[in-house]
């Protein structure tokens, strides 16, 4: 009994400065994903999104092949060839140390430049800040250690984050062995986010992260 | 400013300033010289950005539905900012739904009532005034009092909808003499706990399983994947069992659900035939001898020629003819499962069993369990040790808590003779004189136990929350003060309507207490609505089924501090039991909230600060709860007992009465299972007992002592233009609570009629055309069953979705509401509802600026509330609603 009341070393408590990362990984197994949504409501909550627009979203897509759905999560795939960075006037977008593409909204003036660039449909512009907001892979989060908003509440580890840059992670184990993709890997732009189990007329039928009402024939209730 | 962190922006800075004087080529050479700096406006909003260096994160649970996971509240600067998962939790294992975080949009939302409010105006006409605390509970109070001094303390009632204060209600009411905690559970989970109480004694109303090592699944209509009880232990489970054990998950269902999506095979059956499958795989495991006679023989009260001769008439094509699946999937599927055995089991819930003959589909489908011996076994079907039963079951549970002692006495039964016996209605009188004593003993008058529903209460009490309104109309049942908690049957009830004309009428409800943290349909129509804490001011605890089959509890604690002049329901009570006296308050008699929690966990093997550090008590070094029925009495507890001859069962004396410890099989004394028999009563014969006692036709199929499968009354026959209406839930809602937190209202709000584009066709619609569906009342011996007026329509828009059932139309049912403040209802320009209960300084200016499907911004709006077209519709003998049998015609608009 003693034993059991023995104060437990709790993983939140203690937070401290996580080692920094060579460059930063994301992998998206599809064949996880079970639409939930959770990664979008925690990843709006966490980085107060306003209403409109998204940094992570799940689209549900119509089956060519049988009458269900298929879910994708879309969001930033922090490029390493980013055609947002050179696309802003204002160089207000930046690759980090490690690889995490981020804007620095203190210089953006909302030309939306980038937002034509992206290929991924990934930035929106906050109606709240008045300036281009995208996924930051929650460095906020990152930096003492935690996972970013999305990864830590998938609650069927559909996404997995780590240091791509080191082989023996997870996230690199995946991507080397061949198993995750880039989505549109033809945009060549060296997504830092791959995706496992994708399928080429998902490519085709989404246009990106964020979504119109009624766009694409997607069964979304809205 | 930017996501970066302060101080990483500054190392940013210095690092671009680095590069641009070594000269690197960057862009900024290709700049003008005089490039604006960004302008310097002013955010109108208040950002709440969380710094984790400076946050604490608080554990607690989650109230975002029923599944309760452990979360991690992160407060900074006295607000909450995140939710996040609690790794501690076994069954959710640190991750989160969707719904978690809108547990912050509820506790800072504008319209949040944050102080008592008194109707000045006529009811549900909402005019409100602030009131104090003393002024209402003055007031409730006093109508309590007049209620005891008149000795009918019956007429004071306690509406719940989603309760997890783990007693503190009937607590109330039993201080106070009354039985009347009323609830919702028909509405919900009656059905599926029959299926499995009447096989086990126990409801296992989780459906829980192994599923983390099972091999094969077979889903009748269960959507765990979305929506379902528990979900966050399962979802996890089932994917991890299927993507890295390659186990198969196959769904029988009559919509794409998400669980239908990523299912392995998706049979798209016709609404209320699953439990012809069932039968018809019963029929082949049995033909071709594919069970685990062993543990049938040792387990079943029937015998294996017995039931072999039961199934008979239940062959594959016989199914097939029934449900659409073909003969050949079924007989393929029947025999999958038994060589899967014991790493395979059927999971069953509100899609099998809110139906006419949804008790008894549940039992086939759980047939299917035994039949091949997975109970209790890996990856197969669970009965496990609930935190709180030790010594119930003779498991080894966790040490015992609960409410804290004294306990007040439960009320005395409603004896002929006894003044509220008398009042009721002569057939209702009549029906119950003619019950056995043990039956009439159990009877506490038509709101708590109605009299045509005995198996409402044989083994549990559930109620029939749908009956309360027609009941009060018909003069069935009386009352003179009612509270509603947690609770919306001005929306989500079906006929909500009746509900509604109910709670209007002050001869039917004299005096309605709301306790609510925002004005919704019901609390609309109260007369004092008392503020409450959110889940995330509050304390209580939770006992769950564990999906790692270990018992665990975890606690509900305080995240923020209560806002305004919330409070709790056990401080509402326990203030109120003060002021009303006469002995009820000695049952809440403790200093805060804290301590009566304290208390009733002080038999945990860990303090109570340890408990709070934590939120969860899991003991995970403890051996999984498999095969319990097995396990052996210990010798200890033998000493003395008595051994019946006949039964076997082994019983000790209990304060001068027998209670059964075990069973005593093949010369071994074992535990058992809990039913009464402590065998799996395959052969059920409280149904047959439940119709004479209700006095229902012996010819209705509902009385039938086996497993079985019928037709559902209502859908012998469909006419030429009528249509199955089923309803759904999504991913992001919880029944009517989430419709005012703001991000799950902005991913679902409105809720298209699903329908097959043939259908659609035939009907002469396009998609996106507007629709009015009218549903008529049901058949067979059910309330009101055959009248030919519609019960009630709504107006709606089809959605053409290819994976619908031909035959069947689906619309969700969390949307289209009229209160609930504006992210609700999504009328921007409407005067809050009761305003003087709000706090100007919550705001929230994205609300109103960026509420983007409101029909103002050109949005599409908030969907159609459709609950009014739903006709109260109890099972037999049950009591569920049978929300899935409804019939439906379409109007083109």
């Amino acid at each position: 009994m003693t034993d059991q009341n023995k104060p437990q070393p709790l993983p939140w408590e203690n937070l401290s400065d996580a080692k920094p990362m060579k460059q930063v990984g994301m992998i998206i197994d599809l064949r996880r994903c079970v639409g939930c949504h959770a990664c979008a409501v925690a990843c709006k909550t966490e980085h107060e999104v306003a209403l409109g627009g998204f940094r992570i979203r799940t689209h549900y897509l119509d089956r060519p092949d049988r009458p269900t759905f298929r879910f994708l999560p879309m969001m930033c795939m922090h490029c390493q060839d980013a055609p947002c960075i050179p696309a802003c006037p204002q160089e207000a977008i930046q690759r980090l140390p490690d690889g995490r593409v981020d804007i620095n909204k203190g210089d953006c003036l909302t030309n939306r430049d980038c937002i034509k660039a992206c290929p991924y449909d990934a930035i929106h512009i906050d109606p709240q800040t008045e300036r281009a907001d995208k996924c930051n892979l929650c460095q906020q989060r990152t930096e003492v250690g935690l996972q970013p908003a999305c990864v830590e509440a998938c609650p069927t580890e559909a996404l997995k984050f780590g240091d791509i840059g080191d082989a023996g992670s997870e996230v690199a184990v995946l991507a080397v062995k061949g198993e995750a993709k880039p989505f549109r890997a033809e945009k060549n732009t060296k997504p830092s986010v791959l995706y496992i189990g994708h399928e080429k007329w998902m490519e085709e039928k989404v246009k990106g992260v964020q979504l119109a009402p009624g766009e694409n024939g997607v069964i979304y209730e809205q | 400013m930017s996501d970066v962190s302060r101080r990483d922006f500054l190392k940013l800075t210095a690092a671009a300033s680095a590069a641009a004087a070594a000269g690197e080529l960057t862009l900024a050479q290709d700049k003008p010289a005089e490039q604006p700096s960004a302008p310097a406006k002013k955010s109108k909003h208040k950002h709440r950005k969380i710094d984790y260096r400076k946050a604490t994160a608080i554990p607690t649970i989650c109230f975002g539905c029923t599944t309760q996971c452990g979360v991690l509240g992160w407060v900074q600067d006295g607000e909450v900012r995140r939710i996040t998962g609690n790794p501690l939790d076994p069954n959710n294992r640190g991750h989160i739904c969707a719904k978690a975080n809108g547990m912050i949009h509820g506790a800072y939302y504008p319209e949040r009532l944050l102080f008592p409010l008194r109707r000045v105006g006529k009811r549900g006409e909402g005019k409100w005034k602030r009131i104090t605390w003393e002024e209402a509970y003055d007031e409730i109070a006093a109508r309590m009092k007049k209620i005891r001094d008149a000795k009918r303390p019956d007429l004071l009632a306690v509406h719940v909808g989603r309760d997890k204060t783990q007693g503190v209600i009937q607590r109330f009411l039993h201080a106070f003499g009354s039985p009347h905690a009323l609830n919702r559970r028909a509405i919900c989970s009656s059905n599926p706990r029959v299926s499995n109480m009447s096989y086990f004694g126990e409801p296992v109303d989780w459906d829980t399983g192994d599923y983390g090592s099972t091999r094969l699944i077979l889903n009748f209509g269960a959507n765990p994947m979305e929506a379902h009880q528990g979900g966050m232990g399962a979802l996890q489970r089932i994917q991890q069992a299927r993507v890295d054990g390659g186990a198969k998950l196959v769904t029988f269902e009559v919509r794409p659900s998400a669980t239908a999506s990523v299912s392995d095979e998706f049979y798209c059956v016709k609404a209320g035939t699953d439990g012809a499958i069932c039968m018809a795989m019963a029929h082949v495991i049995v033909r071709d001898k594919l069970y685990d006679e062993k543990f049938w023989t040792r387990w079943c009260n029937l015998s294996l020629a017995e039931l072999a001769e039961h199934l008979k008439p239940f062959t594959p094509e016989f199914a097939q003819r029934e449900s659409g699946v073909p003969a050949a999937d079924i007989e393929r599927l029947a025999k999958e499962f038994a060589k899967a055995a014991p790493r395979c089991l059927t999971l069953i819930n509100r899609g099998l069993t809110k139906h006419y003959n949804g008790a008894h589909s549940g039992r086939a489908a759980r047939l299917l369990d035994i039949l091949v011996g997975n109970i209790g076994r890996p990856g197969g079907f669970g009965i496990t040790s609930r935190s709180n039963w030790k010594g119930e079951w003779g498991q080894d549970g966790l040490p015992r808590f609960g409410m804290p002692d004294p306990n007040p006495p439960a009320p005395q039964p409603w004896l002929p003779g006894t003044p509220m016996f008398e009042e009721l209605p002569e057939p209702v009188k009549a029906r119950v004189k003619a019950w056995p004593e043990n039956w009439q003993k159990r009877y506490f008058g038509e709101l708590y136990t109605p009299s045509e529903y005995p198996l409402s209460f044989a083994w549990q009490v559930m109620r029939v929350g749908q009956l309360i309104y027609p009941y009060l109309k018909e003069g069935r049942g009386r009352l003179e003060l009612y509270f509603s908690y947690v609770f919306n049957s001005g929306y989500n009830y079906p006929e909500s309507q009746v509900a509604r004309e109910v709670l209007l009428d002050e001869k039917l409800i004299p005096f309605h207490v709301a306790i609510d943290v925002v004005v919704s349909e019901t609390s609309a129509l109260a007369d004092i609505i008392l503020p409450e804490t959110t889940s995330l001011e509050r304390w209580d605890f939770q006992v769950t089924n564990s999906y790692e089959l270990v018992p665990f509890t975890g606690i509900r604690q305080p995240v923020i501090k209560p806002l305004g002049e919330s409070r709790s329901v056990l401080t509402i009570f326990r203030d109120l039991a003060r002021r009303v006296g006469g002995g009820m308050e000695k049952y809440f008699d403790f200093e805060d909230d804290e301590q009566f929690y304290k208390t009733a966990m002080k038999n945990l093997p860990i303090s109570w600060e340890e408990l709070k550090r934590r939120g969860i008590y899991y003991d995970a070094s403890r051996p999984k709860d498999y095969e319990l029925h097995e396990r052996p009495v210990p010798a200890k507890e033998l000493e003395g007992a008595q051994i019946d001859e006949k039964t076997g069962l082994i019983s000790v004396d209990d304060k001068g009465k027998p209670k059964v410890i075990g069973i005593m099989i093949d010369k071994k004394a074992v535990r058992g299972f809990p039913s009464k028999s402590r065998k799996i009563e395959v052969r059920q014969d409280l149904f047959a007992q439940g119709a004479r006692l209700a006095g229902l036709p012996a010819e209705d199929p509902c009385s039938a002592p086996l497993p079985t499968y019928f037709r559902i009354p209502s859908h012998v026959q469909l006419e030429k233009n009528e249509l199955h209406l089923v309803t759904f839930k999504w991913n992001v809602h919880t029944q009517s609570r989430s419709n005012y937190f703001k991000y799950q209202v902005e991913i679902v709000h409105t809720n298209p009629v699903w329908m097959h584009p043939d259908t659609g066709r035939r009907l002469g619609l396009k998609d996106g055309d507007w629709i009015e569906v009218s549903v008529k009342r049901p058949k067979g011996n059910t309330y009101r069953a055959g009248e030919s007026a519609a019960v009630g329509s709504f107006k709606n828009k089809v959605k053409f979705v290819k994976g619908m059932h031909p035959d069947v139309i689906a619309c969700s049912h969390h949307v289209g509401h009229w209160e609930q403040g504006v992210v609700a209802h999504g009328k921007l320009a409407r005067e809050p509802n009761g305003k003087a209960g709000h706090d100007p300084a919550l705001q929230d200016r994205d609300i109103p600026d960026n509420l983007w499907w409101a029909r103002a911004k050109g949005g599409p709006g908030n969907g159609a509330a459709i609950n009014e077209a739903f006709p109260i519709d109890p099972t037999p003998l049950t009591g569920t609603q049978n929300w899935y049998d409804c019939v439906a015609t379409i109007r083109k608009i």
